[in-house]
């Protein structure tokens, strides 16, 4: 999932929420500027690799686009197993979309733990005066579970890109920390491995939780 | 592994100058938010850039078209489409370049600006860099081969890996049966082959100048390696995932009757169904993981291209996934989930690249389709019925009738009751709702309904009694036929009246009466699986082998839908067991086809107990027979009870494909071989001509009346097909590899042959008359005929090559058995030898004076079918015994032809070594 093969970062980003929330729009607008192909045919719209230098490191992102139809929900962890970040979008004029992204919010904390970076993106901003779903209630829950909170509009293109700009960055970061943290656990695993074989499983356990 | 070109910009030396020596351009570019080209590593040479070769790299956008239409700073226009870009150059042809791929660059402030990754510089004089082919995509297994070949000049790396595939096979005659450790093990034979590759000088050069070439090394090592591993490797897989493909099929089986629209599919998508569904069946074609995995992205290329108009609507996965779920469902690949595993788990070259490529998104997509169908969230269409309405309402003619009827019921005041319309419809109905006695009640009164009707028939009129009659026992269903019969359509006297409400009382639906598609009530209950409901059918007087459109009875649908109890019931009541549907199918094929084990046991053990005779061997319209269904798909269990039951696996179907030619996983053709020596027991034992075969052999007297009596007309008919009988029995020895057995029946002493193995064909002198030679001479005169033939012109010879039994082919051959007879194909031994690679028996048959050039229908040679199978032994012995290898066959190849075609790289260099010895 996490590699740097030739300093490049290669990330996998899903998107999970209902059907009608914007998906594969939002999707489609953050590649829109990319090529200007009308032909749309040449693209997937449920697959896209975009390539990324942000500040002189290279990222290879994937966004894959999930089905949101209630009857394929079940196949959720094969599409967000290995994933870095997850974005799950809904509907700001609909409530229940928010409801089913809570949803998403537990099944994948309680599948993937915290390995896994959440954006939650209410998109549709162009409808703000239908929004059903309150404002500081979305941007509270967001908090609570640890994650990021954005406003989009594909229609306008409104906070699209700095969506995928933002959860790209934090992936990259959490990323380095994470090799850092696995490089400085090795070498302590090791200098301990040295003393007292029995200690080190209690100890190493201890970090691991 | 998508074959995008891949280069770190950065790094670039163009780029590099431009950021550094020319800072103010550069920055200007990122304000403007102007794109830049960069052509890529290697196009350019390495020679000092002048500030006109950035300019004529920078583009900036047009006014009116900024998504198109582009200038450079130099004032050259430039148009962009497809990922080309077209350079307008006063002279001569317009340059084109392609863009590579595209990087969004980010400034520490976050100021975004584009780099283009150009193929050619965008610049006429420019164009002299080195034209090394970095930008090549691998697609199939050829282009790995060509990469490797040419790359390092020679074939010699290729050799290297053949090399180490051998000896890893050597290592390793069993491989492992589970796959993770199949993994690991065939993984280090890929670091071992890869080892190899990059000792090569020129290739490690080339793959250290360009991290793309070492991709597509890497990728085509595997590929290679893959191609020469794949017979051996994917039977493992099947097995491991044998439980796994045996469920899936299980549930793809019971959904095959699925429509598009029960899917959900979008209607626009509904024409590329077909154009995808060929695309994805040639999967199992294919060796590589890489061509694999191009064949998914293909099929799923098709379906993006069905909505071709200008407004393209998007295809997002909701689309996508129900469609793919049809393809796999209809592709009647018996083993995806091996197919899926195969893929998922031998991908190497990726490895380093993370989990995250297209390949992955393909590869995902067909696990969570597999999912999908396996989660059985999927029910198929339930009710087939539902949907023969839906389409019969659609048609004018019935709604007209149905109102015609309407309005006449009320005219005739029939009895009723209920609001609801007693319609055959309502009735099906209640029964999937499995209310037993509403349906009782209702069918009863219609039958007593009519019965009296028809009392009343007799009473007044006599006279049209007989054609009554006569329509009672032909179920027509079309309404005009009624009419045809009245003095007028509208008339109304008496007779016509009667003939009428006659006719719509036969419609208010009784035990008998059908649908459109000759569905009786019994045949729903049975689909439904309603046991109470088809035992009162049943006692009401259900006729219970009535057969629909498909010809199909009750018990088909029982035993299809997977119903132990409306089947035992059904076969109580003296279904037929062995009924055939329009495909020739009998109920056993559909228990067996849908992976329905209860339905088959109860079959199997109601024919034992009731000593009914089930067809266990009986074929359908394509020749199979039940064990070929439960061998294609997997079904482990079922197999084995066939095969305990005296199905037999070497029967051929209409492909000449024998059962354990459709086994394709291990586990499956252990249960296949495993239970043959207890089925030819079975076979003699209950054999009728057993006794016949034994006075043959122990009464010499017998034998020569019926060989004086072969004059006879009569005696010769009977001769024939007790020919047929025997050399079936024959041939079957033959292939359980019982030689004994088929010397046995053909009357050869074979204890004479294992004695004296060695040095048996020297006599003393060739007229030699001593004890000795005598005995010998007799010893090869058998008393049948050693060239007898089965239907398909097969004769022990043929089988005995085709299998390898070299001493056998040898009695035979001292038998004066004719070596070169074809069968109906127009194959020799030296064919099937060949095919199978025999090679001890290709020598023998060549040197007692097979023909080596002998053609078959198709015109191939042996070596023809040597090379095309890649059969390196029969090819080496076959060259050695000077073929013409100039012949062509019937698509007008030649065998190294078919070699080249198939890549069998020691065949072809097998042939061609003995083409330059010429």
């Amino acid at each position: 999932m996490s590699s740097a093969a030739g300093g490049t970062h290669h990330l996998k980003v899903v998107l999970l929420g209902e059907g009608c929330v914007g998906k594969t729009s939002l999707l489609m607008r953050y590649i829109e500027d990319k090529f200007n192909d009308k032909h749309l045919t040449t693209l997937q719209a449920t697959f896209l690799n975009k390539r990324l230098n942000i500040n002189g490191k290279r990222i290879n992102l994937s966004i894959w686009d999930t089905a949101g139809q209630e009857k394929f929900h079940a196949l959720g962890p094969i599409y967000y197993r290995n994933s870095n970040g997850a974005i799950l979008v809904y509907d700001i004029t609909d409530e229940d979309s928010f409801g089913k992204v809570k949803n998403w919010v537990k099944e994948l904390k309680k599948m993937l733990g915290s390995d896994i970076l959440l954006a939650i993106a209410g998109n549709k901003i162009d409808l703000e005066h239908e929004r059903t779903v309150v404002l500081e209630e979305a941007e509270s829950y967001a908090s609570t579970v640890g994650a990021k909170h954005y406003y989009t509009s594909a229609k306008l293109n409104q906070g699209v890109e700095e969506l995928f700009l933002d959860i790209t960055r934090d992936m990259v970061d959490r990323l380095e920390q994470n090799a850092q943290v696995k490089e400085t656990r090795t070498s302590q695993v090791l200098v301990i491995d040295d003393e007292t074989p029995v200690q080190t499983s209690c100890c190493s356990g201890a970090r691991h939780n | 592994m998508d074959g995008t070109y891949d280069e770190i910009i950065s790094d670039n030396p163009f780029f590099i100058e431009l950021k550094n020596g020319y800072a103010n351009l550069f920055q200007h570019c990122i304000s403007e938010s102007w794109i830049i080209c960069v052509p890529r590593i290697g196009s350019l040479n390495t020679r000092v850039f002048t500030v006109e070769d950035f300019c004529a790299h920078i583009l900036v956008p047009s006014d009116e078209l900024p998504e198109t239409h582009y200038s450079t700073i130099t004032e050259k226009q430039v148009t962009v489409s497809n990922k080309v870009i077209t350079l307008e150059v006063t002279k001569g042809l317009p340059l084109q370049s392609h863009i590579l791929f595209e990087e969004t660059f980010y400034t520490e402030d976050f100021i975004k600006y584009k780099v283009w990754c150009i193929e050619t510089p965008l610049e006429p004089a420019n164009l002299v860099g080195d034209n090394t082919i970095t930008k090549e995509y691998l697609t199939s297994i050829n282009d790995c081969i060509d990469l490797l070949w040419t790359q390092a000049a020679g074939r010699q790396v290729l050799d290297q890996i053949e090399h180490s595939v051998q000896q890893f096979l050597k290592k390793h005659p069993t491989l492992p049966v589970a796959i993770g450790p199949l993994r690991d093990t065939v993984s280090e034979l890929y670091t071992q082959c890869l080892q190899i590759t990059l000792q090569n000088r020129r290739l490690r050069d080339k793959s250290k100048s360009c991290k793309q070439v070492l991709e597509n090394i890497k990728l085509a090592v595997e590929c290679y390696m893959q191609h020469l591993l794949f017979d051996y490797l994917f039977k493992p897989i099947c097995t491991c995932c044998a439980y796994e493909d045996a469920h899936l099929n299980k549930k793809i089986r019971n959904m095959c009757d699925i429509q598009l629209r029960d899917l959900e599919i979008k209607k626009e998508l509904y024409h590329a169904v077909p154009r995808a569904k060929q695309i994805l069946s040639k999967i199992d074609s294919y060796n590589t993981v890489l061509e694999k995995v191009l064949c998914l992205k293909q099929a799923l290329n098709a379906i993006n291209k069905a909505d071709g108009s200008v407004n393209a609507t998007l295809l997002t996965a909701d689309d996508l996934l129900p469609v793919f779920v049809f393809l796999i469902i209809k592709s009647g690949l018996p083993n995806w989930y091996s197919q899926l595993t195969y893929m998922k788990e031998f991908r190497y070259s990726s490895v380093g690249k993370g989990d995250v490529d297209e390949s992955a998104f393909l590869i995902t997509t067909l696990e969570a389709v597999i999912e999908h169908i396996q989660s059985g969230a999927l029910t198929g269409p339930p009710d087939p019925e539902a949907y023969y309405y839906e389409s019969n309402l659609t048609e004018d003619n019935l709604n007209n009738s149905r109102q015609r009827k309407n309005s006449l019921t009320e005219s005739i005041s029939t009895t009723d009751t209920s609001g609801r319309e007693e319609t055959l419809e309502y009735i099906f109905e209640l029964i999937k709702a499995n209310h037993c006695e509403q349906i009782e009640a209702i069918l009863q009164k219609n039958q007593k309904h009519l019965q009296s009707l028809h009392q009343n028939d007799n009473n007044i009129l006599k006279i049209t009694l007989d054609d009554y009659l006569s329509n009672d026992d032909e179920d027509d269903d079309s309404d005009t036929e009624i009419y045809h019969k009245l003095c007028h359509p509208l008339c109304n006297c008496k007779k016509c009246k009667c003939k009428l409400s006659r006719r719509l009382l036969k419609n208010s639906p009784t035990v008998t009466s059908r649908d459109s598609h000759g569905l009786t009530a019994l045949h729903v209950a049975s689909i439904h699986g309603k046991a109470t409901i088809v035992e009162s059918l049943i006692e009401m007087g259900a006729a219970v082998n009535a057969t629909d459109l498909n010809e199909c009875t009750p018990l088909h649908y029982a035993s299809s839908r997977g119903h132990q109890n409306a089947l035992l019931l059904l076969l109580h009541s003296n279904a037929n067991i062995n009924q055939i549907n329009i495909d020739q199918n009998t109920p056993l094929h559909m228990a067996v086809n849908n992976g329905h084990m209860n339905c088959v046991k109860a079959l199997i053990y109601f024919a034992e107990h009731s000593r009914k005779k089930i067809k266990i061997n009986c074929t359908n319209e394509s020749g199979k027979t039940p064990l070929h269904l439960a061998a294609k798909w997997g079904y482990e269990g079922i197999a084995k009870l066939l095969i305990e039951n005296g199905a037999e696996p070497s029967l051929q179907d209409k492909n000449n494909k024998t059962s354990f030619d459709y086994a394709h996983n291990l586990r499956i053709l252990q249960v296949l071989k495993s239970c043959t020596p207890n089925l030819y027991e079975y076979i003699h034992i209950t054999s009728n001509d057993v006794k016949s075969l034994n006075c043959k052999f122990e009464n010499p007297v017998k034998l020569k009346l019926q060989k004086l009596g072969k004059s006879n007309d009569v005696n010769n008919a009977i001769k024939t097909v007790e020919n047929l009988k025997l050399i079936d029995r024959i041939l079957k020895a033959i292939s359980y590899g019982d030689i004994k057995l088929a010397c046995f029946y053909m009357g050869i002493d074979f204890t004479a042959y294992a004695n004296n193995e060695i040095d048996n064909n020297e006599l003393c002198h060739p007229l030699c008359e001593c004890q000795y030679c005598k005995k010998k001479t007799d010893l090869y005169l058998s008393d049948i005929n050693i060239n007898l033939f089965d239907s398909n012109g097969v004769t022990a010879l043929h089988y005995g090559a085709r299998y390898g039994q070299d001493e056998l082919c040898r009695i035979l051959i001292l038998n004066k058995a004719n070596v070169n007879c074809c069968n109906k194909k127009g194959q020799t031994p030296l064919h099937l030898a060949a095919l199978n690679n025999k090679t001890v028996v290709i020598r023998l048959l060549l040197d007692h004076g097979a023909n080596i050039n002998a053609i078959d229908l198709l015109g191939n040679t042996p070596l023809h079918d040597a090379s095309e199978m890649g059969n390196i032994g029969a090819t080496k012995i076959l060259l050695n015994y000077n073929p013409d290898i100039t012949m062509l066959n019937g698509a007008e190849k030649t065998a190294l032809g078919i070699a080249k075609a198939k890549v069998h790289l020691t065949i072809i260099d097998l042939i061609d070594k003995y083409a330059n010895k010429q």
